[in-house]
């Protein structure tokens, strides 16, 4: 409606920034909840799961911003080893008696999600911040 | 050298709505790997145009990547915090040059209702 200036393009910015670190979350719990399954369908432990975030480029008066962001894909971690645990009692114990735990990281997802959440808040934050500049803009016509 | 008070603030107005998108921008990329944080200068700009004699007419806003401030390991150097107060400034910037232009108007407003 207003091209690439202007109040709405402001909102638009923030809103990518509220979806992209929402998604972050809802992965951050996934690999919570998921930070003892021994066992998935593929067969195998639960494989950590990682959000990536890249910005969106658009062209404006002929060059390209960073007009917010977005979360372009969810990717396995593989570069982090599993836990091992000795523990032949268990049901999922391989012949060595070991049980092969997923990669995920309690506290470093919680510190994760801290992030997320605080950069959720100030994307909340500078979106309230356009819609105070607009009705100040508004004023002026009064 | 007479400068169009109407244009000026206009274009102050225009310098903040700039900065507010650019601030936006640089909080929705905060968690962004290797994004570098933008800044719009423009009130400084203005200041150092006068400073030299010049005209304000000629000065507009510049974007330009902030390359002083260090990165964290993934190469993103936003703070959130610095972010936040660097929006609360504009804000406040906004509300003063559209106060004045709101008192400018109707200074024009009573001139030419002749103060009835």
């Amino acid at each position: 409606m207003d091209g690439n200036n202007g109040f709405f393009t402001g909102m638009r910015i923030c809103a990518s920034g509220l979806t992209a670190e929402r998604e972050r979350m809802d992965v951050i719990a996934e690999n919570l909840a998921n930070a003892r399954t021994t066992r998935t369908p593929d067969g195998g432990p639960y494989r950590r799961k990682i959000v990536l975030f890249e910005p969106i480029l658009a062209e404006v008066e002929g060059e390209e911003r960073a007009q917010g962001v977005k979360a372009t894909h969810v990717g396995v971690d593989r570069v982090t080893d599993f836990e091992r645990v000795l523990d032949p009692g268990h049901p999922d114990a391989g012949p060595d008696g070991m049980v092969v735990y997923p990669n995920v990281n309690t506290v470093m997802e919680m510190a994760d999600l801290i992030t997320a959440m605080r950069a959720y808040e100030a994307n909340l934050t500078a979106q309230e911040n356009f819609v105070r500049m607009a009705e100040r803009a508004l004023d002026l016509l009064r | 050298m007479q400068t169009d008070p109407v244009g000026l603030m206009v274009r102050l107005l225009g310098s903040c709505e700039l900065r507010a998108r650019v601030v936006s921008a640089n909080i929705a990329n905060s968690n962004t790997p290797g994004y570098v944080r933008q800044v719009v200068r423009f009130e400084d700009l203005l200041r150092e145009e006068l400073q030299d004699g010049g005209d304000a007419v000629a000065v507009l806003p510049e974007l330009a990547p902030d390359l002083e401030t260090p990165s964290r390991p993934d190469g993103n150097n936003v703070s959130l915090e610095l972010e936040l107060n660097a929006m609360r400034e504009n804000r406040l910037l906004y509300e003063a040059y559209s106060s004045i232009l709101r008192s400018h108007f109707s200074l024009l407003e009573s001139a030419i209702s002749e103060g009835r």
